[in-house]
């Protein structure tokens, strides 16, 4: 696993394999690692913490998760040493308000929609990629003192 | 003095309750505080009809509560004013509100997974015939790619539809905001916007500025949004298209404002089924659509107490009327 990879939180076979597609199409060759539902993600995340896996450079998350839903997994990010400053991209179904605005307080850097329409969908992971792995500077790479939460 | 009715909504055998105070009624929380009451209104009577919309509740013989409406009126006698009260029992209709509530309840959370769980495969469906496409195109052949492109266009046409449907959805339940809008700078707006999107068309606006109503500015905005759409996409056959917005006063302080066109018009035998969802008149290959914009837009007229209906003919454009209230402040 190289350094600079991204970390996938998604339960449906077919958006995976949708999102590393549209991943190749637009040349973005970060190694992806995938886990498919909450609570494989909070023991990723725990793992990260301690240090037994790097961290990803972007964490594009899911809402609608089984076992544990992403914004319980938002909050263990935003509360990890090692991870809550890591950029986390939203990329859900819904674009219910409640949803929105419970993804932005819980700390997401940003909120998008799946878009239907698979070249528009290719679009958008091309213009997160673009945005977060290479236009926006990454977070320095350092771990944290515990914080109030 | 009660009659049969009143005995028995209350429990009481015939004659028990002659020459009881009507405090008896009247659930113990509020007896004390009940004859007070009773007190002053016998100072200065006054009539109070059914469903003024004041929740009480009444007690029966047997110390249990029902809600209860109660409406009262004032009899001058020759031994002084006699005061008589109507009660009805409200159990059913409370239990009919919390079930319309629930009802409501559970379309909202219905909608939310629709929007979810449906959009999902849709994406699957689009996306991997789009991979068909682009990786095994050779393979298909002429034939294999045509339906391929089927599949991606019905699929986008779903997405198209349930983002409709939870418009609707919304629209239904929306919240109303009433302020002062101009419908006349708003069609302005979205005309410009249409505009924008086709500057290869040449379509004559005569809009009618200012027309001020009071109304949910998001809401009427949808409205005048599927009608402006509709005259736009209806002209589009025409190389003189026009498009005119206008508004003439109507009776109760209301203004019925019109969106006209001289587009592909309509058979006025289904003027009625043009405001269902999902009814269309034209094929999707002549005037693509989904059928909702006309039923969203009255909707929401309706939630503002409005009507709207069409006019038209086949051939000779469409006219689209609405009524909303005139602006407080203009």
């Amino acid at each position: 696993m190289t350094e600079r990879h991204i970390l996938l939180v998604e339960d449906n076979p077919d958006d995976e394999a949708l999102t590393i597609r549209a991943f190749a199409k637009n040349n973005i060759r970060n190694d992806v690692v995938v886990v498919r539902d909450g609570a494989e993600a909070i023991d990723h995340l725990l793992a990260i913490d301690r240090g037994d896996a790097p961290s990803p450079i972007l964490i594009l998350l899911d809402l609608k998760l089984p076992k544990v839903g992403g914004l319980e997994v938002l909050r263990r990010i935003r509360a990890g040493h090692r991870t809550r400053l890591i950029p986390v991209v939203v990329l859900t179904t819904s674009v219910e308000q409640e949803d929105i605005l419970a993804g932005y307080n819980g700390g997401a850097n940003a909120y998008v929609r799946k878009p239907v329409n698979f070249s528009d969908f290719a679009e958008a992971v091309h213009t997160i990629g673009m945005f977060w792995l290479l236009l926006a500077e990454p977070p320095p790479d350092i771990i944290l003192p515990p914080g109030p939460s | 003095m009660v009659n049969a009715q009143a005995e028995s909504l209350f429990g009481y055998q015939p004659e028990e309750l002659e020459g009881q105070p009507v405090e008896v009624l009247v659930p113990d929380a509020v007896r004390a505080l009940h004859a007070q009451h009773r007190a002053t209104y016998t100072a200065d009577p006054k009539d109070r009809p059914m469903g003024s919309r004041i929740q009480l509740s009444a007690r029966r013989r047997d110390g249990s509560t029902f809600p209860a409406d109660i409406s009262l009126a004032n009899i001058d006698t020759d031994r002084g004013i006699l005061v008589t009260a109507a009660v009805r029992d409200m159990t059913s209709r409370q239990q009919a509100l919390e079930e319309l509530e629930q009802a409501n309840r559970n379309l909202e959370s219905f909608a939310y997974s629709v929007s979810h769980d449906l959009r999902a495969p849709l994406r699957a469906l689009s996306g991997f015939s789009a991979a068909l496409l682009e990786e095994c195109a050779d393979g298909l052949g002429e034939a294999g790619r045509g339906y391929a492109e089927r599949i991606q266009a019905a699929s986008e046409q779903m997405a198209t539809l349930i983002d409709d449907l939870l418009l609707l959805a919304r629209v239904a339940r929306a919240e109303i905001n009433l302020q002062d809008v101009d419908l006349g700078a708003e069609v302005a707006d979205i005309a410009g916007e249409l505009r924008r999107g086709r500057p290869d068309r040449h379509v004559r606006f005569t809009i009618q500025q200012p027309v001020w109503v009071l109304a949910d500015r998001d809401l009427v905005r949808t409205v005048l949004q599927n009608l402006l759409d509709n005259a736009w996409n209806f002209t589009s056959g025409r190389d003189d298209a026009s498009i005119d917005f206008a508004a003439a006063p109507a009776a109760d302080g209301r203004v019925c404002c019109h969106v006209r066109d001289n587009g592909a018009g309509f058979d006025p035998a289904y003027a009625a089924k043009l405001f269902q969802p999902f009814q269309r008149l034209h094929s999707a290959r002549d005037f693509p659509g989904t059928g909702i914009g006309l039923a969203s837009a009255r909707q929401i007229v309706e939630r503002h107490g409005g009507r709207t209906w069409a006019e038209g003919a086949v051939g000779a454009g469409a006219t689209f009327y609405f009524t909303l209230r005139t602006a407080e402040t203009i």
